[in-house]
């Protein structure tokens, strides 16, 4: 009877606590909203954070887009070979990338890259009691610390993925053409002809929300994170986790919602 | 080393990011700007079935619009398309819905009109719809043709089917060779006279196009009444006279043929082919001086053919080999050699005691001839001359882009029997190759009627150039 008793306690504590954190993590959203429109804006921490989770991510999402792209004209080749369909697979690279893949691994890297990173700077600063010294300098960290770095990811999502879609179509096309020997005009042909400007846009205002989704994340983590230096990890780790199955689970649902 | 601050760095990357976008946009939606300022048409489709909006619109494969919208009107797919403004339609032009191979996307079709009628301008129509063939009607349409050739297939097994049949076919392919190797080594013999006679046939039917003229000046003189001529038609006597001589003409061939007489002798005798062929030789000779002077024997065609017919009650095959020579669209004649496994029959007459007695003899050896002259009139042929070595005519229909040929063919008028008649229907397989099908002799009161079956194979005037021209001919 206990025993029962106790499952009930526990499945209804972490239901509370679930709700609890999303009501929190809304609170702290609308939060940023505020303090975003409210002048003055520092445009020097945006550009800063613009550079941390921007240009520095540049290098691995090139990486990530050009392999993946690879890697799909190879195993769509094997596909569409028996059906002498090969120079479909340049449509299906492009069309993959653009909806898919550029948004969602350009999103899952600049989690594990720049996601963590907030979750950690801001969990520390909040150990070191930085965040407490905001307040009592009577400026409020939410703009100075969680506002640059929303406005940055969201900006530099799509960008990325823009490198990202490139990249992984050109990557794409070395595979096919010069390493399978798919016609090349046909290949350019198949890409044109299918993927629509509406599959590029679309894959960039899901990686903006991707954006919105890493950071806020990563912020809440970090800025509410308790338990000192071992948190600061947990926090991280945590951070890293809720934005990866966020991401997932609400790119369904703009998929749905969009295509 | 110049440093780079943080904000050109972000400065740099968000413009290279930006010019990527653009490069990708420009590059899927280039056909989207030119597109924008297209003008709208719109055309009425009984069935849209699989086309869907921004699907294709094209002329001779070339990409001219897009599909704008698919609405319901009237039961009808109303279809409007934009159409690049480079794009000038005349207000004749047909579309019809197609697709990229059997199982591929649905595109609109454009077959240009008229060029200098009205183009069409915005908000046009185009009223020329084609129907669309849907797989469908297509595999239920192939499927009725299945069927008959089903049907065809099955009663061919009937005929060629089982032990007879295949021993009767493998008799009519012996025999076929057989003849091949006999008409190959006759072709061969005959070459170099065949070759020339051909040559002084077509000088000489310039010649007889020429007697013609004269010949129709001459019968409208007649008909007028005019000259000798004409007033011996005119008269009732004369008539008279003429059927008189005509009887008696009859009773003298008729003596010819039964190898009476002088020419009865002649005709009937080996020593005339002789002296025929020598006769033919300074013929020759003396249509040489022709031939320079009619120096224009690339117009007229010739035609070598070679056709073997299987008769099914005699369970016997007959062979003809015929050159054709075509001088003009509408004219020909047939110079042709037949073998028939009966061969020629000669009668002879012998008196014994008072009793005279007929003699029919065939001479398996010896084969038919066939010459003939021929004139068409649109789809028929007339024709008439030497049908087997006897006077004859024939009627040919042609049908199916001549590709269908329907014959009529009588000869043998021979007083003591019916006439040999024959019909049959030949048509053309292949491009060198047609198949034969009729009736032999169906009046015949001799047991000799038959149905028959057959193939031939046939060349025309280049093919046969060739094969003439790998042999030497001496000027």
């Amino acid at each position: 009877m206990k025993r029962a008793l106790l499952f009930f306690d526990n499945l209804g504590s972490s239901v509370m606590r679930t709700v609890e954190e999303a009501g929190s993590v809304l609170l702290m959203f609308i939060d940023v909203l505020k303090w975003m429109v409210k002048p003055p804006l520092k445009l020097d921490l945006i550009i800063k954070q613009m550079e941390f989770v921007g240009v520095k991510s540049l290098f691995v999402v090139v990486l990530t887009g050009t392999f993946t792209g690879m890697v799909m004209a190879l195993q769509g080749y094997y596909g569409f070979r028996m059906f002498n369909a090969e120079s479909m697979v340049g449509s299906t690279v492009a069309l993959g990338i653009t909806r898919e893949l550029g948004p969602v691994l350009t999103a899952i890297m600049v989690t594990a890259r720049a996601g963590s990173a907030m979750a950690a700077e801001l969990g520390t600063m909040r150990v070191t009691e930085q965040i407490d010294a905001y307040y009592v300098m009577s400026a409020n960290p939410v703009k100075y610390l969680i506002v640059p770095r929303i406005v940055a990811a969201v900006l530099m999502l799509p960008l990325l993925t823009i490198v990202a879609d490139f990249v992984g179509i050109l990557g794409g096309y070395f595979v096919g053409v010069p390493i399978l020997h798919i016609n090349a005009g046909a290949f350019m042909k198949n890409i044109v002809t299918i993927v629509s400007l509406d599959d590029i846009y679309n894959g960039l205002i899901k990686s903006a929300f991707f954006g919105l989704i890493l950071s806020v994340a990563g912020c809440y983590k970090g800025f509410t994170m308790t338990g000192g230096a071992e948190g600061v990890g947990k926090a991280t780790t945590e951070a890293v986790v809720l934005a990866s199955v966020s991401i997932l689970v609400c790119d369904y649902f703009l998929t749905a919602i969009m295509f | 080393m110049v440093s780079i601050s943080t904000q050109a760095k972000v400065g740099l990357f968000v413009l290279a990011a930006l010019i990527l976008l653009a490069y990708m946009s420009f590059r899927v939606g280039q056909y989207g700007f030119g597109l924008k300022n297209g003008y709208l048409i719109s055309a009425e489709f009984e069935n849209a079935t699989g086309l869907e909006r921004d699907a294709s619109v094209r002329i001779a494969g070339v990409e001219v619009g897009r599909v704008e919208n698919i609405t319901l009107t009237d039961g009808k797919a109303r279809v409007s398309m934009r159409i690049l403004p480079s794009v000038k339609l005349a207000d004749d032009v047909k579309v019809m819905v197609r697709a990229y191979g059997i199982l591929g996307d649905k595109f609109i079709e454009i077959i240009p009109g008229t060029k200098g009628r009205p183009t069409l301008e915005e908000g046009g129509e185009i009223t020329r719809v084609e129907k669309q063939i849907d797989i469908d009607q297509l595999v239920r349409n192939l499927t009725n043709i299945a069927d008959d050739v089903l049907a065809v297939t099955a009663s061919l097994r009937k005929v060629l089917g089982g032990e007879e049949g295949a021993a009767n076919l493998e008799g009519i392919l012996t025999n076929t060779r057989e003849l091949t190797a006999n008409l190959n080594r006759v072709v061969k013999e005959n070459d170099e006279d065949l070759k020339t006679m051909m040559t002084h046939l077509a000088q000489a039917s310039k010649d007889l196009e020429k007697t013609f003229i004269a010949l129709r000046q001459i019968s409208e003189e007649i008909n007028r009444g005019e000259g000798t001529m004409g007033q011996l038609v005119k008269k009732r006597e004369i008539y008279d006279n003429l059927n008189e001589t005509l009887a008696s003409l009859r009773e003298i061939t008729d003596k010819i043929n039964a190898g009476k007489g002088t020419i009865g002798r002649l005709i009937n005798d080996e020593k005339t082919v002789d002296a025929l062929d020598t006769s033919l030789a300074s013929l020759d000779k003396s249509m040489e001086g022709l031939n320079k002077y009619l120096l224009k024997t690339e117009e007229f065609r010739t035609f070598l053919s070679y056709r073997g017919e299987y008769l099914f009650d005699s369970q016997n095959s007959k062979g003809y080999f015929e050159v054709k020579i075509r001088p003009k669209e509408d004219k020909f004649y047939i110079v042709g050699l037949v073998a028939d496994p009966r061969g020629k029959r000669s009668i002879s007459e012998r008196t014994v005691d008072g009793v005279t007695s007929h003699i029919e003899e065939w001479d398996k050896n010896k084969l038919l001839f066939n010459a003939e002259i021929g004139k068409r009139f649109r789809n028929l042929v007339l024709r008439g001359g030497l049908l087997e070595s006897t006077g004859g005519i024939g009627l040919d229909y042609f049908a199916l882009n001549d590709n269908l040929r329907l014959s009529f063919e009588a000869f043998d008028f021979d007083p003591d029997r019916r006439p040999h008649l024959k019909v049959f229907a030949d048509y053309e397989l292949l491009k060198h190759v047609s198949m034969t099908a009729g009736y032999d002799n169906f009046i015949s009161d001799e047991g000799n009627e038959s149905p028959f079956v057959g193939v031939s194979i046939f060349f025309e005037d280049d093919d046969f150039k060739y094969l003439i021209g790998n042999t030497p001919i001496p000027k």
